[in-house]
């Protein structure tokens, strides 16, 4: 099986505090992959030094075969990004939003707008196209997001909780979108707390903790003998144990 | 009052629901109220010092004119007031009312009322006393005057009131709150052209104002007083129709207000429908501009720069500063004959300092950039296409403000070693920005008067008076050859050498500030990004 995205001892510390302490993580190409932890996990800050938009204190990456830092041409132009926290050009509409960005990545103006047009219409922001995108919805901003990092065609997509703050609908366009992007083959890496969407998107599951990875392989693999992802996901990360019986014990019940 | 389910009138409620959000909103904090206090104790102050003036002012020749103009002012500064500080008063938004059961006319009342509490009227009341007893003589004076100061005060207020609400749609929305980032800079500009209009008049005179206040005086609320002055010079004819004029412009605006009012309570909130009206003109309007740039990169780039200066509000801020200092500075000291044809460098350097801080500009958006740059050759595409968008404004805007302050000075023999100057420093300006662009970048916080991000004022100051002058010291050379040219015997048939000389040498410098600024670009994307993602 060949990787989409190699990870050699990735180290990263903020002052004192330890982001991501030497991970190795093989996710295989052409999966649905999901990046699973609680807040504050370091999922963030791997995928934005897979992504090369925070350089690691040590370690490497390889995209497809191409070292991050070493080689960024090769590596920019195979993968889409969408990442968390990070504004977009949001004085442009929607529209002039995708057409820069395709642009810059220097695709020909008439193929930009033919994608950017399908693209608005999958996601059904056609008919918010010429708005500004400062004046879009959480939802809106995921998507034009999105289109943004799939309008150049990658083999590799990145996608910061991609879900996150996302009305039913506007998730149930985005997952149909991301299926069918997987189903020729290319590969997504997603990060989420939300185990049940993960259990029901992912093929492929790496499992994120005070900045180490605790598990990773396909959903069977790291569900275990466990019935669910989230009661897998609790033991892994030692949450499942603790018992709160003794803690409380006043609340609820009536009396004072 | 013979219909007896009418309601108690509801103006003593309204107008102590204002004294209450008043006293409310000193509660909040002390550091609020200190300011409120602290405000309003200048602003009596200034209104009493005022109130002196014009009194002194008090049978000189001019006195109408500075009175008449004091009231026009006065009434402009009310009409846009509530479009800079929408949320300075609640009662301003009669949205917040529109649940109640209240009838258009006694609300217009009301709110009237409610409106003549705070300091901006008091202060406005106390302006319009000393106008009145500045003009007024004879007691038939006296009786017009306590009726135009009542007639100019409720002008000027439901001015206020009569433009909020029609345009609280606009308040409320975010293109209000964008308009609010641009309010410091109307003051900026504006305190400029007053001391400007101050200096003239302690040159030539207050017989400056004559012209403006003789068309002043019959544009409400300025007409009220100079029905006043009418009065006591005895032009009862021309005092009534002045009266009438005021009477109408009232009339007027409170019926606007009363219609905007039942419009804005009678019909749904549009505040959380999609509309995409308004940008589908502005597709309109800058399809022409993208047919002009290049393609590729280079335009692609230029094309979303010279969109964010029009609708970025701290961008638009940034360059409508520099495009009106700029200008201000070298022509209005050549009007006044202080000037010389060498401050018109001063706008070259203004807005070459548009060329700094380029990926700050762009906030936590430059991964968008840095996603796209993978080469030194990507990273200079990049700062080319952002100094040649500089270009296409500040290149013209310095030539004609060069050329425009020679024409104020006739010193036309300068014209070609200024423009060179001019040119040089440009070049010099587009140089070292790109450099600390790449060296010194720092973040500009949204939503906020702040320039800077805490923890970063000394990378700014690095950035840009370093960067100055970098700038001045690299056009050492330009400014060297001037002043050989202006005092050598034969050095005047040579200073049309400066024009070419002064451009190609900023042209140079402009390539080799890129060229230098694209490598460390190019190296250090992640550090830039997280120095432009902070706050």
């Amino acid at each position: 099986m060949t990787s989409a995205v190699s990870v050699r001892g990735l180290w990263k510390r903020f002052g004192q505090q330890v982001a991501v302490a030497g991970i190795d993580l093989e996710l295989p190409a052409g999966k649905f992959i999901g990046l699973v932890g609680p807040n504050g996990a370091g999922k963030t800050t791997t995928l934005s030094m897979v992504t090369g938009l925070l350089r690691p204190d040590q370690g490497s990456v390889s995209v497809v075969g191409h070292d991050v830092w070493a080689d960024p041409v090769a590596v920019k132009a195979r993968i889409g990004v969408l990442p968390e926290g990070l504004r977009l050009f949001e004085r442009l509409s929607g529209r002039e939003l995708l057409g820069y960005s395709g642009r810059l990545r220097g695709l020909p103006g008439a193929e930009v707008d033919k994608r950017a047009t399908q693209l608005l219409d999958v996601l059904d922001l056609a008919g918010a196209q010429h708005k500004l995108v400062v004046d879009y919805s959480t939802g809106m901003r995921k998507k034009i997001g999105l289109a943004a990092a799939l309008l150049h065609n990658p083999e590799v997509l990145f996608l910061d909780e991609p879900f996150e703050g996302v009305d039913p609908v506007s998730a149930q366009t985005i997952r149909g979108v991301l299926e069918r992007y997987t189903a020729s083959g290319a590969t997504v890496v997603f990060s989420s707390h939300v185990m049940e969407l993960v259990e029901s998107l992912c093929d492929w599951v790496a499992v994120m903790a005070a900045g180490r990875i605790r598990a990773q392989g396909t959903l069977a693999e790291v569900r275990g003998e466990s019935p669910t992802l989230q009661q897998a996901f609790l033991e892994l990360v030692g949450a499942g144990a603790r018992d709160h019986g003794a803690d409380l014990d006043w609340l609820g019940g009536g009396t004072r | 009052m013979s219909d007896t389910t009418a309601p108690a009138s509801i103006t003593p409620v309204v107008v102590r629901l204002k004294l209450s959000l008043l006293r409310n909103g000193l509660r909040q904090s002390g550091g609020r109220r200190a300011a409120y206090v602290a405000s309003a104790v200048v602003a009596l102050l200034f209104a009493a010092l005022q109130l002196l003036g014009l009194i002194t002012l008090r049978g000189d020749a001019h006195a109408v004119s500075v009175v008449v103009l004091l009231v026009a002012v006065l009434g402009l500064g009310w009409a846009v007031m509530p479009l800079f500080f929408p949320s300075g008063d609640e009662t301003l938004d009669p949205t917040r009312l529109v649940m109640l059961p209240l009838r258009p006319q006694p609300l217009v009342r009301a709110l009237l009322a409610a409106s003549l509490v705070g300091i901006g009227p008091v202060f406005t009341l106390v302006l319009l006393v000393g106008s009145v007893i500045a003009v007024a003589h004879g007691a038939a004076a006296y009786v017009t005057a306590v009726v135009s100061v009542a007639l100019a005060l409720l002008i000027c207020v439901a001015l206020a009131r009569a433009v909020a609400t029609a345009n609280i749609r606009l308040l409320t929305s975010r293109r209000g709150r964008d308009l609010a980032v641009l309010s410091g800079l109307v003051i900026a500009v504006g305190v400029q052209l007053v001391n400007f209009g101050a200096q003239r008049l302690g040159t030539s005179g207050l017989s400056q104002l004559d012209p403006a206040a003789q068309v002043l005086r019959w544009v409400p609320p300025a007409s009220a007083v100079g029905a006043v002055d009418s009065v006591s010079k005895g032009s009862y004819g021309l005092a009534a129709t002045q009266l009438v004029l005021s009477v109408c412009a009232l009339g007027g605006l409170l019926l606007l207000w009363s219609r905007s009012l039942t419009k804005l309570m009678t019909a749904p909130d549009g505040s959380t429908l999609q509309s995409a009206e308004p940008a589908a003109k502005d597709k309109a309007s800058t399809g022409g501009l993208a047919r002009l740039l290049p393609s590729g990169r280079t335009g692609t780039v230029m094309e979303r720069s010279l969109r964010y200066v029009w609708r970025d509000p701290k961008t638009k801020a940034a360059w409508v500063t520099s495009l009106a200092i700029g200008l201000i500075v070298p022509v209005f000291n050549a009007l006044q004959g202080t000037g010389s044809v060498y401050f018109a460098c001063f706008a070259a350097g203004m807005l070459g300092i548009q060329m700094y801080n380029q990926f700050g500009q762009d906030t936590s958006a430059f991964w968008m950039v840095a996603m796209t740059i993978s080469t030194t050759r990507d990273a200079y595409v990049e700062l080319r296409a952002r100094a040649l968008a500089l270009l296409v404004i500040t290149l013209p805007y310095a030539a004609l403000v060069t050329v425009l302050t020679t024409a104020l000075l006739g010193d036309w023999s300068r014209l070609p070693e200024v423009l060179g100057l001019s040119f040089a420093l440009l070049g010099a300006m587009l140089a070292t920005g790109a450099w600390t662009s790449a060296r010194f970048p720092y973040s500009i916080p949204q939503g906020t008067h702040k320039n800077v991000a805490p923890g970063q004022a000394g990378l700014a100051w690095i950035s840009i008076f370093g960067g100055m002058i970098s700038a001045a010291l690299l056009c050492s050379p330009v400014i060297a050859l001037t002043i050989w040219s202006n005092v050598s015997a034969d050095g005047d048939q040579w200073s049309w050498v400066l024009l070419p000389a002064g451009a190609g040498y900023g042209a140079a410098l402009t390539y080799a500030g890129l060229r230098l600024a694209a490598p460390g670009t190019a190296r250090r994307l992640p550090e830039i990004l997280a120095a432009v993602s902070k706050g």
